[in-house]
């Protein structure tokens, strides 16, 4: 086998092995790669933020995930529950996936950690699993009663009843709903929520899905977007600017990675807190490898129609 | 009449809700209400007809030794052991429900998932040739998109994550919305033939 060969069928299985070891190190030894945030990112932000301290509004939470999907969409479930907390934003969280009501639980019990004066029911209330297939009646149902939509809270408690819902009856009372799924979010809640009460909606979705949302972006039917694990640790990224250092938004700041820097020490943030942004540089580096594999696999190519012209001109 | 019933339902609730969208009425408005405590009841036995479609499916795998059989009462184990421990200690944290989901339910999907880095860098080594023009165009694309989805990018130059943003936001938004607009025409079109008995292969039955 020549040279041009060799560069060209690389021994998947070292492929494999040398991806691992460039994923596990830098999620051992943390690289420190600075985050920089895109609008997409910063305007879901914006828009959850602008509920900050308003008791008649409210973030709907939607956690269409199951655990495959977790490592680039929870820490998105964290950071967005994290900054409602800290800024005293009301949530709502919903799935219609049985593994995702679990989820919600881990969540919430994750981040309430850091902020124990937070009450259920009271600051957020958890509306646990519903069937698929009330779906679309509750997203429709929303637009004029809430609580005889869901009707009950994930512990069997009526809507009605509950202390938060005392500000909140319908979509004129949700900032945004936010679909965070690894399949197809936020369709429903464009279609339905969006187009027929005029409700903002955001999503949080896989990196190799985003591309399929920017559509909805530009027309406005999406305030915003979470990519995979950039977009998370972008939002983290925002979160620790603004929310944990209760400062408002500015643009300046968060379009500013230099800026940003001075703002806070990431070795003190708490490694739940970071888990996205650690994942970045496992991620930047993989991707370098992808492209230095792809260059070698192209080199080989070129060498090889080098070679051929060489051959058929003799 | 068997396929008669079903046909005339389809066309008949097709009809008003597509009326329901544009009538703002207080019929409309109660037949609408009416439908959705409705939905409610009935949505809620797909959890019984998925549960038992689910045992009927591998039960009968274990009856008939299918090939990979003791796969069924895997299936069949973690279903029950799983429901029984949420009905009798709850879903909260820090009960069996929990334990199952983070040590079985959460490593065994994140690895599935997870496989995916692995073949994604293969695949792209061994197929992103730049054997034409076309090729040569993703393949650009591709790269900057990478580097312009990680720090590096910036980090090399600022202009990267620029560039990644214009093409995610011009060529690839050109592209995602002809093939939504095609099937948004597409979606249209069946459900229209469905409403009209045109499209009867929902039904089953062959003929």
């Amino acid at each position: 086998m020549n040279f041009s060969d060799s560069i060209q069928k690389i021994d998947r299985r070292y492929i494999y092995i040398i991806l691992a070891i460039v994923v596990i190190l830098p999620l051992i030894f943390p690289l420190g790669l600075k985050t920089f945030t895109t609008p997409p990112v910063r305007n879901l932000y914006k828009t959850i933020d602008a509920a900050a301290g308003k008791p008649n509004k409210a973030v709907f939470m939607d956690f269409a995930q199951s655990p495959s999907t977790l490592p680039e969409l929870y820490p998105m479930d964290i950071a967005i529950l994290r900054h409602c907390f800290l800024r005293n934003i009301k949530v709502f969280t919903i799935s219609y996936y049985p593994q995702g009501a679990a989820i919600i639980q881990m969540a919430i019990a994750e981040v309430k950690e850091e902020f124990p004066n937070i009450r259920q029911d009271v600051d957020y209330c958890n509306f646990g699993y519903k069937a698929w297939a009330l779906r679309l009646p509750i997203t429709l149902g929303m637009g004029d009663n809430i609580s005889e939509a869901i009707e009950t809270n994930g512990a069997g408690l009526r809507l009605d009843n509950l202390p938060i819902m005392k500000d909140i009856k319908n979509y004129d009372n949700i900032q945004i709903c936010v679909e965070i799924s690894g399949a197809a979010p936020g369709y429903i809640y464009i279609t339905y929520a969006r187009a027929r009460f005029g409700v903002n909606v955001g999503i949080g979705v896989t990196a190799v899905s985003a591309a399929d949302f920017y559509p909805y972006l530009q027309t406005g039917q999406l305030v915003g977007i979470l990519g995979g694990l950039k977009g998370a640790a972008e939002y983290e990224e925002l979160v620790e600017t603004f929310a944990q250092n209760g400062l408002p938004y500015s643009a300046e700041y968060a379009e500013n990675p230099t800026l940003k820097e001075e703002q806070y020490d990431l070795s003190k943030v708490p490694y739940k807190f970071k888990k996205a942004r650690i994942g970045m540089d496992s991620q930047a580096i993989a991707h370098l490898l992808i492209i230095l594999f792809i260059i070698l696999g192209n080199i080989g190519y070129f060498l090889d129609r080098k070679n051929e012209k060489k051959k058929f001109i003799k | 009449m068997k396929r008669q019933i079903p046909l005339l339902i389809v066309m008949i609730l097709g009809f008003l809700f597509v009326a329901h969208t544009f009538i703002p009425h207080t019929i409309s408005q109660d037949f609408f209400d009416w439908f959705i405590k409705w939905s409610k009841v009935i949505g809620s036995f797909a959890i019984v007809l998925g549960v038992g479609s689910l045992l009927m499916v591998h039960s009968n795998k274990i009856k008939r030794k299918a090939p990979n059989w003791g796969y069924s009462w895997i299936v069949i184990l973690g279903l029950v052991i799983t429901s029984l421990s949420g009905f009798i200690w709850g879903i909260e944290e820090g009960t069996p429900f929990m334990w199952i989901f983070k040590s079985v339910n959460v490593p065994a999907g994140a690895t599935m998932f997870s496989l995916l880095a692995f073949y994604i860098a293969s695949a792209a080594y061994k197929a992103f040739r730049a054997r034409s023009i076309e090729a040569t165009v993703l393949l650009i694309a591709a790269i900057i998109v990478m580097l312009g989805r990680v720090s590096i990018g910036n980090a090399i130059s600022p202009w990267i994550p620029e560039i990644t943003q214009w093409i995610l936001n011009v060529p690839n938004l050109a592209a995602k919305r002809a093939i939504q607009l095609g099937v948004g025409l597409g979606m249209t079109a069946t459900s229209l033939k469905i409403i009209l008995g045109i499209e009867r292969t929902y039904l089953g039955g062959g003929k």
